[in-house]
């Protein structure tokens, strides 16, 4: 079953004489339970892929299809209502409220849906104990580590159990520990909870958590990695091999 | 790029942002200008009325320039933190701190001169119809003229020009203190940090509610006959005015966070948006300007309390000079009263004449008085009362056991509250006379130069008032023992009659209602012109200050707004939060204000007059619905913030 079905997506900024075009025409198609990741070198449009798929950006034409519901014919208020109920993020600089605790800001997103106190905590306990943060649940944003601050982030994301989870270089400010940490983390929730992730990265490591990659360049799609039975060593070295390629300037990283 | 065009640009740059500077600042100006030109119109002087009305002038122009300068220097303090930046990004590409300073300077000196002179030409639009208002409120009848003067324009320029020279001298301080390193933090670093609520805070908090309640509860009691020599009333008042600011204090500091934040424990991290955007932020906020709403708080409070009392006493005026004259003309002389008679009946007005003997008797009250009132110099064993006989009081028949007691007012009764029965004593030169004490009435008889201000008059039985008059103490008796109260048939012709009788020659002392109503409001109405005219500059710079921290404050937030968007609450779901937090932010220290100023007018209001709530309402509701406008126009901002968000 697919989840996310974007068709002939194009972006550009700027006007008429001057026109910049960063998407030129993509396909893209996930499945419910996949972990896909885009990669790409700097500038070839993958966040702006990403923005686009998660309605914070509007595309200049194309359609993209969440859940069986076009996206690019809602209005600014359905989109806002639909990122609400069906989308969560995990975005690089963490993106928490630092005035609310850690279940604050994990709770905030449950705070507009009819669920009970109860069952709210119930989510929450399970989440928490599952990405390991439940013991600084009362703390606030700056009393934690990076590491926390992106579980707690990711945490957020799942609760509301969305159709689909967009990251955005989740771990592009973690140390490698850490990093290595929050994929494994993500990696067990989306076999786990048959969660939905699609995820923004440059760096081979994390993108070899997923089962599936994208290569994008210049606002194309330039080839796709499936990881399938192999072991995640040979899916990174088959990532890297790839990216070499693709940016003509071999181990990048 | 040239320097000019810079500061061209800048200039254009900040009049957008910083409109409502302009205009508190044109505001100020204008409130300035109009009132130190009211000041020096020569049709004033019946309106000031004497040397203590002038007087009060030349003090609250002296407040006016207080209030206008502090505003002003703390908005440009806000201002230059505000800018800091881009007076880093100057310093940064090689500008000297000199030239920075010249160009704010030089910028500052187009915005504020050009302000500087809209407001005084909207100043002397408007100061005819601020007289008008004054001469309104005062009764006083002269025709206000639209005048230009070059005192006013010289004093104003003066003072507006020796504020601007502080604010250059603020500004050439900030600029050399800080490094380019110190200018690009320096937003961040005035903020403190999101911490935990410690018990330090928690007993703060409570320790700041216990002491506004404990203020509050004295005040009821100040003049309730707990406090009754001079220094321990004293003593009281300075407590109360302690505990209550020391506790608004605290309550900004530790309270306000201490109750939300047993709110948030309670919501057991299940926080809607609304909470998100009200409680948690002004959680942190409130504490690091708790000494500016202290302040704001308490001069609201009394600006509040002082146009409530004000008020109060400028609507009693005429219930209170009814009380005390009680018929239209009081009379204490019968060759005065004849000639008023005929001078009336000369001019055909009707009236109604009423004599009243009114003697003076020494009383032993001891019995129905609930308080020692020794302290008031009085004693109760043998006070003076005036005494009249029951056939002058309508509708009253007494035996000749009884006395009733008539006319008190509240303030007599705070200090000397009396029972409603038991025994008294009448004493005449040589004879007393045991009588029995019936209560009191309200209605007042006689006229308040029989009274010593204010006591009951006692009304006995014909016979014993006979017995007492024959017996009388000639040392104690006022200048007459003949009340002579003259009522007009048609009150319209009252102006008429207050004529003639300010025209006759009198020998003994005599009063006529509405000259009497007319002096009190003369005197309150402008004490109240100049109470509210201060307290409406100080609303509008206080609301100023509020509206600009709380466009700082939005700035700052804005990358929550960003997230929350993201996380999909639409503009709306925000701006309905926003307004809770303005609620909030605004109405805290309106609600505190407010209450401060009730329980200070209502500790002392019968001193002022006859009528509490009416006037007090009536001010507080005016001083909100100003207040609120800052209110709304800082949602608006907060509107603007939140659609640029993403």
């Amino acid at each position: 079953m697919n989840i996310l079905e974007a068709a002939k997506i194009h972006k550009s900024y700027g006007n008429k004489f001057n026109k910049q075009e960063v998407l030129k025409g993509l396909d893209v198609t996930i499945k419910k339970g996949e972990f896909v990741s885009i990669m790409g070198a700097s500038g070839s449009g993958k966040t702006t892929l990403l923005n686009v798929l998660s309605s914070i950006d509007k595309v200049s034409y194309g359609t993209i299809t969440i859940e069986g519901k076009e996206m690019t014919a809602m209005k600014e208020k359905q989109l806002a209502e639909f990122r609400k109920n069906h989308l969560g993020f995990i975005f690089q600089e963490y993106n928490l409220l630092d005035t609310l605790t850690v279940k604050e800001n994990i709770l905030l997103p449950l705070s507009i849906t009819k669920i009970s106190k109860s069952e709210a905590d119930d989510k929450f306990n399970t989440l928490a104990e599952e990405l390991g943060i439940y013991d600084i649940k009362d703390k606030y944003p700056n009393e934690i580590s990076g590491g926390q601050k992106q579980r707690t982030s990711a945490a957020r994301a799942f609760i509301h159990e969305p159709s689909i989870i967009f990251a955005d270089e989740p771990t592009g400010a973690l140390d490698s520990k850490s990093a290595s940490d929050l994929l494994n983390k993500l990696s067990d929730l989306n076999q786990k909870r048959n969660a939905t992730i699609l995820m923004v990265t440059h760096d081979p490591v994390a993108a070899s958590y997923c089962n599936r990659v994208i290569f994008i360049k210049d606002g194309q799609i330039y080839t796709q990695l499936t990881k399938g039975e192999e072991s995640r060593q040979n899916f990174f070295h088959a990532i890297m091999k790839t990216q070499g390629v693709l940016s003509g300037v071999q181990n990048e990283h | 790029m040239s320097i000019n065009h810079l500061i061209f640009q800048n200039l254009k740059k900040n009049l957008k942002n910083y409109y409502l500077y302009v205009f508190a600042l044109i505001f100020t100006v204008s409130l300035y200008f109009a009132f130190v030109t009211l000041q020096y119109d020569p049709a004033m002087d019946e309106a000031k009325g004497s040397i203590k009305g002038a007087a009060a002038m030349g003090t609250a122009s002296i407040l006016l320039v207080a209030i206008v300068s502090i505003f002003l220097l703390y908005a440009n303090n806000i201002f230059i933190k505000r800018r800091s930046k881009e007076i880093g990004l100057f310093q940064l590409i090689g500008m000297t701190k000199g030239r920075i300073f010249r160009i704010l300077t030089f910028e500052n000196l187009i915005l504020y001169f050009s302000s500087l002179f809209i407001g005084i030409f909207i100043g002397f639009s408007v100061s005819k119809l601020i007289m008008m208002i004054l001469f309104k409120i005062t009764g006083v009848e002269t025709a206000a003229t639209l005048r230009f003067s070059t005192e006013a324009l010289v004093k104003t320029v003066v003072v507006f020009s020796v504020i601007y020279i502080f604010i250059m001298l603020m500004n050439y301080l900030f600029i050399k203190r800080q490094s380019i390193l110190s200018l690009f933090r320096v937003l961040s670093s005035t903020e403190e940090k999101v911490k935990k609520v410690s018990l330090f805070e928690m007993i703060y908090g409570i320790l700041g509610i216990f002491m506004i309640l404990l203020g509050y509860y004295i005040s009821s009691k100040l003049f309730g006959g707990d406090f009754t020599t001079m220094v321990e009333l004293f003593s009281a008042m300075v407590f109360i005015l302690a505990s209550v600011i020391i506790g608004t204090y605290l309550f900004y500091k530790g309270s306000v966070r201490f109750i939300f934040y047993v709110i948030r424990k309670k919501k057991d991290g299940y926080l809607n948006i609304n909470d998100v955007l009200s409680l948690s932020s002004i959680m942190f906020r409130m504490k690091s300007n708790a000494l500016l709403l202290t302040i704001i708080t308490t001069v609201s409070a009394l600006a509040i309390g002082l146009l409530s009392l004000s008020y109060i006493s400028h609507f009693s005026a005429e219930k209170l000079a009814k009380n005390n004259v009680v018929a239209d003309f009081s009379m204490t002389n019968k060759q005065d009263a004849e000639n008023f008679k005929e001078a009336l009946a000369g001019n055909e007005i009707k009236y109604n004449e009423k004599m009243i003997e009114v003697i003076q008797v020494h009383a032993d009250l001891e019995e129905i008085t609930e308080i020692n009132i020794e302290d008031l110099n009085a004693d109760p064993k043998n006070m003076t009362i005036p005494v009249i006989s029951d056939k002058a009081a309508e509708g009253i028949d007494l035996s000749a056991e009884e006395t009733l007691f008539t006319g008190y007012n509240d303030t007599i009764q705070k200090f000397m509250p009396l029972k409603s029965s038991g025994r008294i004593e009448l004493k005449g030169k040589n004879e007393v006379i045991p009588q029995n004490y019936l209560g009191l009435r309200k209605e007042y008889i006689v006229s308040f130069r029989f009274t010593s201000g204010g006591f009951p008059v006692g009304i006995v039985d014909e016979t014993i008032f006979e017995r007492l008059k024959k017996d009388m103490n000639p040392e104690i008796q006022k200048e007459s023992t003949l009340f002579i109260g003259i009522n007009l048939q048609d009150e319209t012709k009252m102006e008429e009659a207050n004529d003639l009788f300010q025209n006759m020659n009198f020998t003994g002392t005599n009063d006529s209602v509405l000259e009497m109503s007319n002096h009190q409001k003369r005197n309150m109405g402008l004490i109240m012109f100049i109470v509210g005219f201060l307290g409406l500059t100080f609303l509008v710079t206080s609301g100023c200050i509020l509206y600009f921290k709380q466009m700082g404050e939005s700035e700052e937030e804005k990358p929550n707004y960003t997230i929350l968007r993201k996380l999909g609450f639409t503009q709306g779901d925000l701006l309905r939060g926003i307004q809770a937090k303005q609620i909030f932010n605004f109405g805290i220290p309106l609600v505190i204000g407010l209450a401060h100023s009730y329980f200070a007018v209502q500790s002392g209001w019968f001193l002022f007059g006859t009528e509490l709530w009416t006037p007090m309402i009536i001010v507080m509701l005016l001083y909100t619905a100003l207040y609120s406008i800052f209110g709304i126009l800082s949602v608006l901002y907060y509107k603007k913030v939140i659609k640029e968000a993403l």
